[in-house]
């Protein structure tokens, strides 16, 4: 997938293919561990405590749900795959329908 | 040869080489346009070929690292670790460290560093009982890193993904995390890592000045940036050696055991390319820019 730069904007609505949600239970990710099927890899506990958006630096909130780390303030979620936390913009998808808060304009 | 040492490049060598080559070296700094190898392409499709470079060579990177470097890589990264000289309780930031090597020999050293650490404790508890000393043995025993560690962070999922299969294979699981991010934009919070390292990595990213930045910002306050890069051959006997090598037998392995020469003529062609006056002028980054002088960190120039 082309990793072509986003400034500090993601396409309202695009799903990116292939990474989004849930994507971490993918039994065809072809992931080298033994632990099995469709569960999800969680991140390392101790990560938790270095990570942030790569965005705004600021923490996120890890969804045991879709396996993904969240930045509320931005509406963004970043999944996890194979336990690998994909940390990239071009591979976090919205979580809200509306813009980042950054603009905070309501319809 | 391709020594870790940081010299200076001769103006001579550089006008001996391909003229393209020396039109794109002057697009490194410039607008969009830069060099891809010995190609000249926009900052995009630079990171997309990157990309693809590393995705096709991952599974065979190690092999072809053996190959390229006759074994000797493996030499210059225990230096590297070595002059790191972690204590146990280092965390350490390794970027474009894909495959491990260098997160795994962090790994081993601290904690022979650890258990020499945990042998003289028991030899200064001779007043103990033999429980106390047992229970104290125990406790320590689940702590055999002594708290280090490493989060290998690449750009690349291929290279991330053998680097994890390796980690399994080779039974490292504590004290090792890996992370999918970008150097110039990195996923860490301020003043974190004691040390940031980044081996054979720098001259594949298209942005060094914003990686620097963030090796800057992540980085605790004296905490120290280590870099191995290949640099320039200043011998020319040599240089016609090393050239011939490069050019003539790495694609052909390439090819042979990876299926893939383009990628290594990219990897070869971009070690001619990276500039080491580059790397020289960290140390001007890190020590003069900062507004606050308790970050100074002075560079290190390791002749090897």
């Amino acid at each position: 997938s082309a990793l072509s730069r986003h400034c500090h904007g993601l396409r309202e609505g695009q799903q990116q293919s292939g990474s989004g949600a849930g994507s971490g239970s993918d039994p065809g990710a072809g992931s080298g561990s033994g632990s099995g099927s469709a569960r999800p890899q969680p991140p390392e506990p101790s990560l938790l405590r270095f990570l942030v958006c790569p965005l705004s630096k600021r923490p996120l909130r890890y969804e045991e749900a879709t396996n993904e780390l969240i930045n509320e303030e931005l509406g963004i979620a970043y999944p996890i795959i194979d336990g690998i936390p994909n940390m990239v913009p071009e591979a976090a998808r919205m979580t809200r329908k509306e813009a980042p808060a950054e603009g905070s304009e309501r319809p | 040869m391709a020594a870790a040492r940081l010299c200076r490049c001769r103006c001579r060598a550089l006008l001996s080489r391909p003229a393209g080559a020396v039109r794109a070296r002057r697009g490194l700094a410039a607008g969009p346009e830069m060099h891809f190898g010995f190609q000249t392409v926009t900052e995009e499709e630079r990171r997309e070929k990157i990309y693809q470079v590393f995705e096709n060579v991952a599974k065979k990177y190690d092999v072809m690292n053996d190959s390229m470097t006759l074994g000797i890589h493996r030499v210059w990264k225990d230096i590297l670790v070595h002059k790191m000289n972690p204590c146990p309780g280092t965390l350490l930031l390794d970027v474009a460290g894909g495959t491990g090597d260098i997160a795994f020999r962090f790994i081993n050293y601290v904690r022979s560093v650890r258990q020499r650490q945990l042998q003289r404790k028991l030899k200064h508890h001779q007043n103990l009982s033999w429980q106390q000393i047992f229970e104290s043995y125990q406790k320590d025993e689940f702590n055999s890193l002594g708290d280090s560690q490493v989060v290998v962070c690449d750009i690349n999922r291929e290279m991330l993904k053998v680097g994890k299969q390796k980690a399994e294979h080779l039974g490292y699981s504590e004290g090792l995390s890996w992370v999918l991010g970008n150097a110039e934009e990195l996923p860490f919070d301020d003043d974190k890592f004691d040390v940031y390292t980044i081996a054979f990595g720098i001259r594949n990213v298209t942005r060094i000045d914003l990686a620097l930045q963030e090796a800057y910002r992540v980085l605790k306050p004296g905490g120290r940036f280590l870099c191995l890069e290949f640099s320039h051959v200043s011998n020319p006997l040599l240089s016609r050696l090393y050239d011939l090598y490069s050019f003539q037998v790495i694609p052909v392995l390439g090819e042979v055991i990876a299926g893939d020469w383009r990628s290594y003529q990219y990897l070869v062609e971009s070690i001619r390319q990276f500039p080491p006056q580059v790397v020289n002028n960290y140390g001007t980054y890190f020590s003069g820019g900062a507004e606050g002088n308790d970050r100074r960190c002075r560079l290190f120039q390791s002749g090897l």
